[in-house]
């Protein structure tokens, strides 16, 4: 006899259920049962990955949930009480239904509601019964709940409660479930249940309440309980579970058990077989655009794309003419049209058209940027047709996948602008966020595990340190030795005990956040296709699945990405606007300005978008980049996929012409020409496939696919075959056919879309021409965008000052909140705005600004008086960094006719005395003149005045106050090692800038210093790595000794001894890379 | 004049006693630091300076000479806390004129003001240090030396007060303490002793010293603290909790002759010291109408009685432990209830039975009985299981189970068992009602007890 188990939680029951979908569904295989059902506590988060894992191996996916309902005093005459009601859903009306009552009960309350706050009604439950089969639950189910009451009535009430489930879900539609734990008071319960059911004859149904695929995984359970009830394990006593018997077992297993009832394990078959809602039937359909009268979406997606196309196929400038790109564009609108998608793109379209009229900087990113259509639209900036981009990546007909359109938009309120016009246009419920489950892993996992065990909080600290932060990790580094290293004993149980949860706590759920930019939208109620849960952020709702869930099941999505570099052009070019009077055109930049060239050429590229990272600037002086598309190449270059497969230095020696070009085979060249023979791009990988294997598009994209992220051995296996057979059939045999297929194998993994790195090296291109041109507008741009990027204010305004930048302090009588220009005669600089005065809040920065404007202030005492937001701190941090001094000045006393020397300790003394009243009996009695007994701040005070209130400084860099003492130390500048040879021995200091120790790296640390000249790069060793690791990692100033490496213009040193120095008290921290 | 004392001396030295020998007048201000009022002293020790000068020869002396062993600063000044200053920046003997306050405390560093001198909160301490390393005050003359009304109006009377303790300006008088009382006494014993009856006259006095103190301060004690050094230079300690506060040095006397009858020391015993830790006696007044219960001393002379007969672990009131482990619980040492707490539990039992539930009463067998039982089909079929007092054999015809539970598995003893619920009829045909379990790691039977 076969047996179905459907009453199972997976660990999407957050904190309930300690196995995820997939170890569910590999239980259930194992035990060969035909189907399962999965009831997670009030949602649906983990159906998705149930469903497809189902899917995948053959099985049945039933879905259903649990819900907490909550009765009133009058219903049922017991006093108010909650209960979880298990339903399976049986149709597609109940889905919706049970969507839709999930969605209800998640709504109206807080994202981080306490537990028992988030219940629905009875009527409610009620109201969204159709559809849905109700089992009458395990020990916190609603009869179960009523029969524990002590009350000699319970019998009496029990039967009440089921006869209103009968009321409410039909008769057919009732299960009395029975479970057997091996729990006497169970099984007391069970003789109740079953006399129950056969008084009301409903049929019985076993099941096992499953909350785990395998026994062992108990603990982690017990674990979970102690996290949710916030208890130890040893505390917990009866709160956790009293056995190890909540695993799916087999249908021998659950015959055995209830041999005396075998009518309850074959209902499970038959309610199986009455289920017939799979996730292949959700019903979701893409939101209709509402198009002019007369117009379908058809008609009008092509009248849009043609009008577009237009405009931007003029054939000027190098651009293809509308001729050229017309074949294309209605190839790719066929295409469109057949899979019915026109109202995606409309959508998007619409998004981008609100964005521009908005003055909201957008660009499609990703493989949108593949089609032509997308170009013509508006909604990505980079020409497929001229650049001679694959459309297949975007978009085939035999993959069956929605495309993905990414939008960039510029970080903060303009996207929030973008996002919440989406949710205007197809209402609350018809579009929202896609979530991000957040999972168990390092440092959450080992405190979580640790307080579980009762490890005090300087073990926990030890323990959650041992978690790894650099993406490098050493394959000598076993945990054994993390452990000992620690001190800690892998031998004593409890820490062994604590090991082995912690690895099986592993990914894990732990609760849902909220992604950065994927929105969902359907037609009419998206509610009824997956619940809905209000955000931690105002305003926002977002659904119960994440962005691959989404795409999984065939949800559409738009990403409106933020990207900081949109909002520092965005910003630069308003300021540009403003204070040059000239207007930049994104879209019209000079396309070969000869500036940019050359600063990509010598690697002098802080603060530019995608080029500016140390291994950018590595590449750069070899890469030499001439044009756009050496930028295109640059930006992919240095990925984990050309680095991992090799292609890196193969790439750069034949374009300094020490490497023949060489393709593996002749019908290779056409399409690796552009990259001198070697594969960088994903769409090289597709055109390798489709011209040398005769793959098709869409085909070539389920190849790149299934080498992917996602990699199953098995679709690996029968996709190589296919490729093989392809390259055979072409003629391409032997060690040619191996090197493609070693080329595809290994790159599909990595690989960067050419389309992408287009997009990025449009803003790239876009950052470096306003850094080389306007660098005063860019420069504050990137100020009032911080934090982004790769390095630290300081650095940014340091390199700004080298390219000649004059930078003004913050200055309360004329610095606003952001970073400004001011005019010097006719030459821009830029004052540095008062969001750089630490601990000042933005409320009282504009409420300093605002009051300026009235008019000036006229001294400490009126700034105090007209600016009543200001705290004492706050005046504290603002006369600490010298914003005070001018309004002293303005306001001073005068000598001989000039205004009498102000500095910032005079400014504190007035500050300390204007924020304390001193009452109207003495203010006759008190000093009134602004002079101060207090000594001027050192040189030395001032910079770590400025580090402390500011974290930059204006003056001279700090490293080179102390140029003597390292002129002592023999340590050379970050110029002057330029100028030496390679493998010259030479010492350097300066301030750690960025640390950074790349997985790629096989264990290598690479660190920026900076001195008053610029930046010298290191290289650490492993071995060195271990045996300074204490110094490179804490220590702010560093001398390092080693040899210089100068290849092609790359100049590094390659670190043999690290010695930390002590020269300034305070500095700006350094830009870590883990 | 003030004399200040500070040096790191050994946590087992005080350096208050040690002041005690200069002057009867004496701040600890905090440990390691000592201010001594020195005017009254001149005939003793001559002028402050020779005093200092004693003071530091003295500490340098070995203990058994009433020394420190331990080289200690002392400052000379006109007010305590320019001498604490001196004497805890400085080393050796300084001597601070007054009016040179300055002079000498100028130069120390701003961080070594020390706020708590004048009573200043910490918090409002810190952030007035912060405001001075703002304004760049580095020194005690730094500070002293900005205008009095600046300060005033800038930092109130904080910061004028804590300027006049950097200029060495604060007058103010010692904090005297009282020596604190000593409830603790001990002995030296001439010869060792080895048996309980004369140790009983040496606890005798002691007890009885100790209770005269605890009633001249009106007070008792809840917990006696016996310490004896042993022959074989070993340390033999004994806590006795009391239930109750109390200070009969009768009751006291039986209560440790008991328990040192119960726990005797390994060897003869060369010195007895007996503390405790003084508490408010219990006031209680007893109802006119209220039954009569045992006098909680003697309860308590009993108990310790009979826990000596049957052991410590054996005697109390038991107590379940919040688990599903079967039949865990602790013993709780035995207090009496009082008349409110007995009719809380009288009307929740009432309820209890109200609901009607039908229980079985369970006698458990302790020790569980080791049993051999055969099994057909995974179930017990048959039972033999013998112990001293009592044996349990036969067919079992009916049964219910298994009842499993595991858990502690974070433990070393984690557990595992599979209960049944068995009918076993004997060759009588009498018929039981039994529980037996199975333990899963070692499959080893065992007979729980029967159902009335």
């Amino acid at each position: 006899m076969s047996y179905v188990e459907l009453h199972a939680r997976s660990a999407f029951s957050f904190l309930e259920g300690a196995s995820v979908p997939e170890e569910l569904i590999a239980a259930a295989l194992q035990l060969q049962m035909p189907a399962m059902a999965l009831l997670d506590r009030d949602g649906v988060y983990g159906a998705p990955r149930f469903h497809l894992s189902a899917k995948k191996n053959d099985l049945k996916a039933h879905l259903g949930a649990e819900i907490t309902v909550q009765f009133h005093n009058s219903q049922f005459a017991i006093p108010q009480f909650q209960c979880a009601i298990p339903v399976l859903v049986k149709n597609r009306q109940g889905y919706q239904n049970l969507c839709r009552l999930i969605t209800l009960m998640k709504m109206r309350v807080p994202k981080h509601a306490k537990p028992g706050e988030c219940v629905v009604s009875a009527e409610e439950l009620a109201a969204h019964a159709a559809g849905l089969i109700c089992l009458t639950g395990s020990f916190d189910g609603p009869v179960a709940t009523v029969l524990n009451q002590r009350d000699p009535d319970n019998e009496k009430k029990a039967q009440k409660i089921l006869e209103w489930l009968i009321e409410l879900f039909g008769k057919k539609n009732v299960y009395a479930e029975l479970q057997r734990h091996f729990d006497r008071e169970e099984e007391a319960r069970n003789h109740l249940v079953i006399e129950l059911a056969r008084r009301n004859h409903l049929p019985l149904l076993a099941t096992n309440g499953v909350c785990y695929a395998m026994s062992v995984r108990r603990e982690v359970a017990d674990v979970f309980t102690c996290i949710r009830n916030h208890v130890r394990l040893e505390t917990a006593g009866r709160l956790l579970a009293q056995n190890s018997e909540r695993y799916l077992k087999s249908a021998a297993t659950m015959q055995k058990l209830f041999a005396d009832l075998p009518e309850a394990i074959a209902n499970t078959v038959e309610l199986s077989s009455r289920l017939k809602f799979t996730l292949e039937d959700l019903g979701y359909e893409f939101p209709k655009y509402p198009v002019p009268h007369g117009e379908t979406m058809t008609s009008y997606l092509r009248k849009l794309t043609e009008e577009g196309a237009r405009s931007r196929y003029t054939g000027k400038r190098g651009m293809p003419t509308y001729e050229r790109a017309r074949p294309q564009i209605e190839r790719e609108l066929k295409l469109i049209e057949k899979l019915k998608l026109e109202g995606y793109f409309l959508i998007v379209w619409d998004i981008v058209r609100f964005c521009r009229e908005a003055g909201i900087l957008v660009q499609g990113r990703g493989s949108a940027a593949n089609s032509a259509v997308c170009y013509s639209l508006g909604i990505t900036a980079v020409d497929p047709i001229g650049m001679d981009l694959l459309f297949e990546r975007f978009l085939s007909e035999e993959r069956g996948e929605w495309p993905d359109i990414d939008l960039d938009l510029p970080s903060g309120d303009q996207r929030e602008k973008a996002i919440q016009y989406v949710y205007s246009r197809y209402g609350k419920l018809g579009a929202a966020m896609t979530a991000n489950v957040i999972t168990y892993r390092g440092r959450s996992a080992a405190r979580e595990v640790g307080k579980a065990l009762d490890f005090d909080e300087e073990t926990l600290s030890r323990l959650a340190s041992l978690v790894h932060t650099w993406e490098w990790k050493d394959p000598n580094d076993s945990s054994e030795r993390q452990f000992r290293d620690a001190g800690l004993d892998l031998h004593q149980p409890r820490i062994r005990k604590f090991f082995q949860l912690y690895q099986l706590v592993q990914d894990l759920p732990r609760h849902l956040g909220q992604h950065s930019g994927g929105m969902v939208i359907c037609q009419g109620q998206l509610d009824s296709i997956v619940p809905l849960e209000p955000a931690a952020m105002p305003g926002r709702v977002v659904v119960q699945w994440d962005k691959e869930d989404c795409a999984d099941l065939g949800l559409i999505k738009v990403d409106l990405l933020g990207l900081g570099m949109m909002a520092v052009l965005e910003d630069s070019i308003k300021l540009i606007r403003d204070s040059y009077g000239e207007e930049v055109d994104l879209a019209h930049l000079p396309p070969n300005d000869q500036g940019v060239y050359e600063a990509l050429q010598k690697a002098d590229t802080i603060g530019m978008f995608q080029v500016e990272s140390r291994a950018q600037m590595s590449c750069l002086p070899r890469l030499r980049p001439a044009c756009f598309y050496d930028i295109v190449v640059q930006v992919a270059i240095i990925r984990p996929g050309p680095i991992v497969g090799n292609m890196v230095h193969p790439y750069l020696k034949r374009r300094q012409g020490r490497e023949p070009v060489i393709y593996a085979h002749k019908a290779l060249e056409p399409i690796l020409k552009r990259t001198l023979g070697v594969p960088l791009f994903q769409e090289q990988l597709l055109r390798m496939a489709m011209d040398c294997a005769g793959f098709t598009g869409g085909e070539a994209e389920e190849l790149r696919r299934a080498f992917g992220f996602k990699r199953s051995e098995a679709r690996m296996k029968a996709i190589e075959v296919k490729l093989r057979q392809g390259l055979t059939r072409k003629g391409i045999t032997g060690k040619t056919q191996e090197e493609i297929v070693l080329a595809i194998s290994s790159f599909a993994l990595y690989g960067f879309p050419e389309s992408h790195a287009a997009s990025f090296a449009l803003l790239a291109y876009a950052s470096a021409y306003l850094k080389c041109n306007y660098l005063t507008a860019f420069t504050a741009a990137m100020l009032n965008n911080q934090p982004m990027g790769f390095y630290q204010p300081f650095t940014l305004i340091k390199d700004a000052q080298r390219h000649g930048l004059r930078v003004l302090p913050i200055d309360i009588t004329c610095s606003d909140w952001l970073c400004t220009i001011e005019k010097e005669g006719e030459v821009p600089v830029l004052r540095l705005g008062l969001r750089y005065v630490k601990g000042l809040s933005q409320q009282s920065g504009q409420a300093i600004v605002r009051a300026r404007a009235v008019r000036d202030f006229a001294g400490i005492d009126d700034l105090r008086n007209r600016v009543p937001e200001l705290r004492k701190d706050e005046m504290r941090k603002l006369a600490a960094v010298g914003a005070l001094n001018f309004i002293q000045a303005a306001a001073g006393p005068t000598i001989k006719g000039r205004k009498a020397k102000t500095h910032r300790r005079d400014a504190l003394w007035q500050v300390e005395r204007v924020t304390r009243a001193a009452g109207e009996l003495y203010e006759e009695l008190l000093e009134q003149d602004g002079n101060s007994p207090l000594q001027q701040m050192s040189l030395t005070e001032r910079i770590d005045a400025d580090f402390r209130g500011t974290g930059l400084t204006i003056g001279k860099h700090p490293v080179a106050y102390h140029r003597p003492e390292l002129n002592k130390l023999k340590a050379l500048r970050a110029i002057d090692i330029h100028k030496l040879r390679n493998g010259t021995f030479v010492r350097v200091a300066g301030w750690v800038i960025a640390r950074q120790r790349p997985g790629t790296a096989k264990g290598f640390m690479f660190m920026t210093l900076e001195d008053e000249t610029g930046v010298s790069n290191i290289i650490v060793t492993p071995d060195l790595f271990n045996q300074y690791r204490l110094e490179l990692v804490g220590h702010s100033f560093l001398l390092i000794e080693g040899a210089l490496q100068n290849q092609d213009n790359v100049i590094s040193v390659k670190a043999s001894h690290v010695q930390p120095l002590s020269l300034v008290t305070a500095t700006a921290p350094s830009h870590d890379f883990h | 004049m003030f004399a200040c004392i500070h040096g790191q001396i050994s946590a087992d030295l005080s350096l208050r006693e040690f002041a005690y020998n200069f002057s009867p007048t004496i701040e600890e201000t905090r440990p390691g630091t000592v201010v001594i009022d020195v005017d009254g002293c001149e005939l003793l020790f001559g002028s402050a300076y020779q005093l200092a000068n004693e003071v530091t020869l003295r500490a340098a002396r070995p203990r058994v000479q009433g020394g420190l062993e331990s080289t200690v600063s002392v400052a000379i000044a006109a007010n305590p806390d320019a001498a604490i200053h001196a004497a805890t920046r400085l080393k050796g003997v300084t001597f601070v004129s007054p009016g040179e306050e300055l002079t000498c405390l100028g130069e120390f560093p701003i961080d070594h003001l020390d706020p708590s001198l004048v009573n200043v909160e910490k918090e409002i301490a810190d952030e007035t240090l912060e405001t001075l390393k703002l304004w760049g005050v580095r020194t005690f003359a730094d500070f002293a030396l900005l205008p009095v009304a600046g300060v005033s109006e800038r930092l109130g009377q904080v910061g004028v007060k804590l300027q006049q303790l950097a200029a060495g300006k604060i007058e103010r008088h010692l904090k005297i303490e009282q020596p604190a009382p000593v409830f603790s006494n001990s002995i030296q014993l001439d010869h060792p002793i080895a048996e309980l009856e004369p140790l009983s006259f040496i606890f005798n006095p002691l007890l009885n010293q100790l209770c005269a103190a605890l009633n001249a301060y009106a007070l008792a004690t809840n917990e006696l603290c016996v310490e004896m050094q042993l022959e074989d230079r070993t340390v033999y300690q004994r806590r006795l909790t009391l239930p109750y506060p109390m200070r009969d040095h009768k009751v006291f006397l039986k209560l440790l002759l008991l328990d040192t009858e119960m726990h005797p020391p390994q060897a003869a015993v060369r010195s007895v010291s007996i503390a405790c830790e003084p508490v408010k006696p219990r006031v209680l007044q007893n109802g006119l109408f209220v039954p009569l219960a045992p006098a909680p001393d003697k309860l308590e002379l009993t108990l310790a009685r009979l826990a000596k007969l049957v052991g410590e672990q054996n005697i109390g009131s038991p107590t379940l432990l919040d688990t599903h482990r079967p039949d865990a619980f602790n013993m709780k040492h035995f207090t009496l209830t009082t008349d409110s707490d007995s009719r809380k539990r009288k009307k929740k039992s009432n309820r209890q039975s109200a609901i009607g539930r039908q229980c079985l009463g369970f006698r458990m067998f302790r020790p569980p009985l080791r049993a051999l039982v055969q099994v057909e089909q995974g179930r017990p079929a048959q039972i033999s299981a013998w112990g001293r007092q009592r044996s349990v054999y036969g067919k079992v015809v009916k049964l219910s189970g298994p009842w499993r539970t595991t858990g502690d598995w974070w433990r070393d003893n984690s557990w595992a068992r599979d209960e049944w619920d068995v009918m076993v009829e004997q060759r009588s045909k009498q018929q039981s009602l039994y529980r037996i379990y199975r333990e899963l790691d070692t499959e080893a039977w065992f007979v729980e007890g029967n159902y009335d």
